[in-house]
């Protein structure tokens, strides 16, 4: 249950979470309706409003001085310490005294000190409006200088992409060469199959013949009688005394 | 509006950031600009309620007048300083009235 309402209140926090984000002052999340004119963003003055006698605003003296002139305000305030005096609604006890001696000791104070510790603190001030404004230009400029790093190893990136061709390229030569060298071997090995086939087969028909001739001859040698050898013999003789010369 | 609110009429679309110092509700003509006759009327549409807001306006001019530029001095300080005493003159009259001086005034 604790949860749940932790969840509630986040929720309910939210809306407010983004009227503040809406309110920011940056170009990219000003909304269309926002009011400029009647509402301008509200900036830091770098001087206070004007005083006089240390604590007196000046638009007391300008509110008197189209009717009374310049001396009017302070005749209205000595007239009026008059009246409070005389008529002593200002007491002058003796914390009356204590406080005119604390005054006149302020005055002379802020106479005599005022300028350089004025000075002093101003020095301060800017001192600490400086190291948050060279924060913020540092800050800037280091960003910047990023992004420049940044569109500078993109170009490089981009270099890259032509190394990166050449290497395509390289490997494309590679696989080109390692393509026709197998071409070349599938080519050497079929050839030699088929040799050995080719060589087979004339082998075959070589010891085909040759045992075909063998067989017909020893055939023929065997079927030979010893009567058709004489008689081939004789024949020869025949021949041969045919052949001779009649005159020898 | 209950505390830590912000005014119903602030809209933080249309106003940007919020200033304490500001009335974001329909400004009533300036009490410097009201006749006579129409004071009444004027007093009648102000309440009770709405006390408080216009003190913490005053409060936070003042604070974006004199206590809050870059540049202040001593001003503001004497300034309260002044204030502080009248207040406690003021809530003090009734004893301080006993050290009076002189019995009658003219």
């Amino acid at each position: 249950m604790l949860s749940r309402l932790a969840l509630r209140s986040l929720q309910e926090a939210k809306p407010v979470l983004l009227g503040i984000r809406s309110t920011s002052s940056t170009a990219v999340n000003k909304s269309s309706e926002r009011d400029e004119v009647n509402f301008p963003h509200p900036v830091r003055p770098i001087e206070p409003g004007k005083v006089r006698m240390g604590f007196i605003p000046e638009e007391w003296f300008k509110f008197f001085y189209p009717k009374t002139g310049v001396t009017g305000p302070y005749m209205f305030g000595i007239g009026l310490t008059t009246y409070l005096c005389s008529k002593e609604i200002l007491v002058m006890e003796h914390e009356f005294y204590t406080g005119i001696t604390i005054l006149i000791m302020v005055v002379f104070a802020v106479k005599k000190f005022g300028k350089g510790v004025a000075a002093y603190l101003d020095k301060e001030i800017d001192e600490i409006e400086g190291v948050w404004v060279n924060y913020r230009k540092s800050s800037i400029d280091s960003i910047k200088k990023a992004i420049e790093e940044e569109k500078k190893s993109q170009w490089e990136a981009q270099g890259q992409s032509i190394l990166f061709d050449a290497k395509r390229e390289n490997i494309a030569i590679q696989l080109e060469t390692a393509y026709r060298e197998r071409l070349a071997n599938v080519q050497s090995e079929v050839k030699k199959r088929l040799d050995y086939q080719l060589e087979m087969a004339n082998v075959k028909t070589r010891i085909e013949q040759k045992h075909m001739v063998d067989w017909i001859v020893n055939s023929v040698r065997t079927a030979i009688t010893p009567a058709q050898e004489a008689a081939a013999l004789k024949q020869c003789f025949a021949d041969l005394k045919a052949l001779a010369p009649k005159d020898a | 509006m209950g505390f830590g609110e912000y005014p119903a009429e602030y809209n933080p679309k249309v106003h940007g950031p919020f200033d304490p110092a500001r009335f974001y509700g329909k400004p009533d003509i300036p009490f410097g600009e009201v006749k006579l006759g129409e004071v009444g009327s004027w007093l009648g549409r102000r309440s009770i309620g709405g006390l408080p807001s216009a003190l913490s306006r005053a409060f936070w001019r003042w604070q974006h007048k004199y206590m809050l530029p870059k540049k202040t001095g001593i001003a503001p300080f004497c300034q309260l300083a002044i204030g502080a005493v009248t207040f406690f003159y003021v809530i003090n009259y009734s004893k301080l009235k006993h050290h009076r001086n002189h019995k009658y005034h003219w």
